[in-house]
């Protein structure tokens, strides 16, 4: 309950959802629309949809987490707010906690069955 | 230029508010992604998905963002569209038993009465749910009239006001003339009495929905209290419990009397038009589907209500985005 918690209190329900993508780009220096999608082609290999980029983008900026710069062309450049670096930070803390964990058990996971096996190899050598 | 116009043309999905705001960045971004080339099935669906999507949330249907408040509203008027559902099928029903009195039926027969009693009395506890909640808008419905605003839903009354005249003269037209009828040929022998009544019966549809648009217009900008929005709510929630009620007996009864009362099944409205069955009859197969789709919305308002209501006091920022 905690957790879930930690999680929704920065809106960020699911961490590979498009909004953590945009987070994340933007944590690198203001984008357009874009240099956003190439972006994040490159870092997650993920290419978002037109519509779905500024479905995020619309949602984010309505809570703050993304801001609107200015801008001399028809591109819209934007970028993250004070709000959207604690917001980032947290579901970020969220993922390494789970990657973690993720990692301690299946570490264990891999001991235990090495050991079996190695008890198995010993049993057929005597 | 063909280019852009050809990206300015999809942003016709989205609201006009949404245009506005985003409309030139999601252009350029169409621009600086396919340029002259050919837009991609997927893309295309992805802008025609989001537009939708952000039309639904101008709405209110979809947007966690928007007060409890208007979203308790906008999840009770899913449900009052539901109900309307309910209305035109609950009229193809009660066609279809108009003489399931007389019929002959070896079933167990108390058993049945207590069954299509209870879609009667459902279906009355549901529309005096929703005249109730008429009558505690009319209030509000008075001063919005008076403060001028009403021009701007002038249209959609007017419309409803003249289908609902259309739907009078209709009837009081086909009753007249079913007067003059013997059973027989009201009941499928007289071929354009049939086809007077399909027509009045797609016209009566058509009114409804017409009806029930103008309702969710009026009731979007009513300035209501905060007790009241949840009393509505709260009556929408009880109507999609009766609406649920309504079809699993529908469906009790139609299991039970086509067991039973087989000749009374095929010799219902809509039989021999196009099928001719006692177990599935074309009647009750289109009632139970505009029932199945009304519960469905008003399943899915009741969920927006609930979900608004444990929203209450929770700040923006706290809820998950959707």
């Amino acid at each position: 309950m905690t957790k879930r918690t930690a999680v929704t209190s920065v809106g960020l329900e699911r961490n590979n959802e498009p909004s953590v993508l945009i987070l994340t780009s933007l944590a690198s220096g203001d984008k357009h629309g874009y240099a956003l999608t190439k972006d994040i082609e490159s870092f997650a290999g993920v290419t978002l949809g037109p519509g779905t980029l500024y479905g995020a983008i619309a949602r984010l900026e309505e809570r703050g987490l993304i801001a609107p710069t200015a801008s001399e062309d028809r591109r819209q450049p934007y970028r993250i707010t004070a709000s959207g670096q604690a917001a980032l930070t947290t579901a970020l803390q969220q993922m390494r906690r789970l990657a973690d964990e993720g990692d301690v058990r299946l570490r264990l996971r891999l001991a235990k069955t090495g050991r079996t096996r190695n008890a198995i190899i010993i049993r057929t050598a005597q | 230029m063909r280019g852009t116009n050809r990206f300015e043309r999809m942003l016709r999905w989205y609201p006009p508010s949404w245009r506005s705001n985003y409309g030139e960045g999601l252009v350029a971004l169409l621009e600086d992604t396919y340029g002259t080339g050919k837009i991609p099935l997927g893309a295309r669906f992805s802008i025609v998905r989001a537009g939708s999507i952000e039309r639904a949330r101008e709405t209110g249907l979809m947007d966690r963002a928007a007060s409890s408040l208007e979203r308790q509203r906008t999840g009770s008027l899913l449900v009052l569209c539901g109900w309307a559902g309910f209305m035109l099928a609950g009229t193809l029903f009660a066609k279809f038993t108009d003489n399931w009195g007389a019929s002959s039926s070896n079933a167990d027969r108390g058993l049945v009465k207590v069954i299509y009693g209870t879609v009667q009395w459902a279906g009355a506890a549901g529309l005096l749910l929703v005249l109730v909640a008429a009558l505690m808008v009319l209030p509000s419905l008075n001063r919005l009239a008076r403060s001028g605003a009403w021009t701007s839903v002038r249209r959609p009354v007017l419309r409803a006001v003249g289908a609902g005249a259309v739907i009078l003269a209709s009837t009081a037209g086909i009753a007249l003339w079913a007067h003059h009828l013997s059973y027989r040929d009201r009941n499928g022998s007289l071929v354009s009495y049939g086809v007077a009544v399909s027509c009045w019966s797609i016209a009566v549809g058509v009114a409804v929905a017409i009806g029930t648009s103008a309702a969710v217009s009026i009731t979007r900008r009513l300035d209501l209290s905060i007790r009241k929005v949840r009393s509505l709510s709260s009556f929408a929630m009880a109507l999609t419990f009766f609406m649920a009620v309504i079809l699993a007996a529908m469906v009790a009864w139609w299991r039970i009397e086509a067991l039973h009362a087989p000749a009374f099944m095929r010799n219902g409205i809509g039989n021999g038009f196009l099928v001719t069955s006692s177990s599935f009859p074309p009647a009750l197969v289109v009632a139970s589907f505009i029932m199945l789709l009304g519960l469905a919305a008003a399943i899915t308002g009741t969920v927006r209500v609930v979900q608004a209501r444990r929203d209450v006091g929770v700040p923006l920022l706290e809820r998950p985005i959707n």
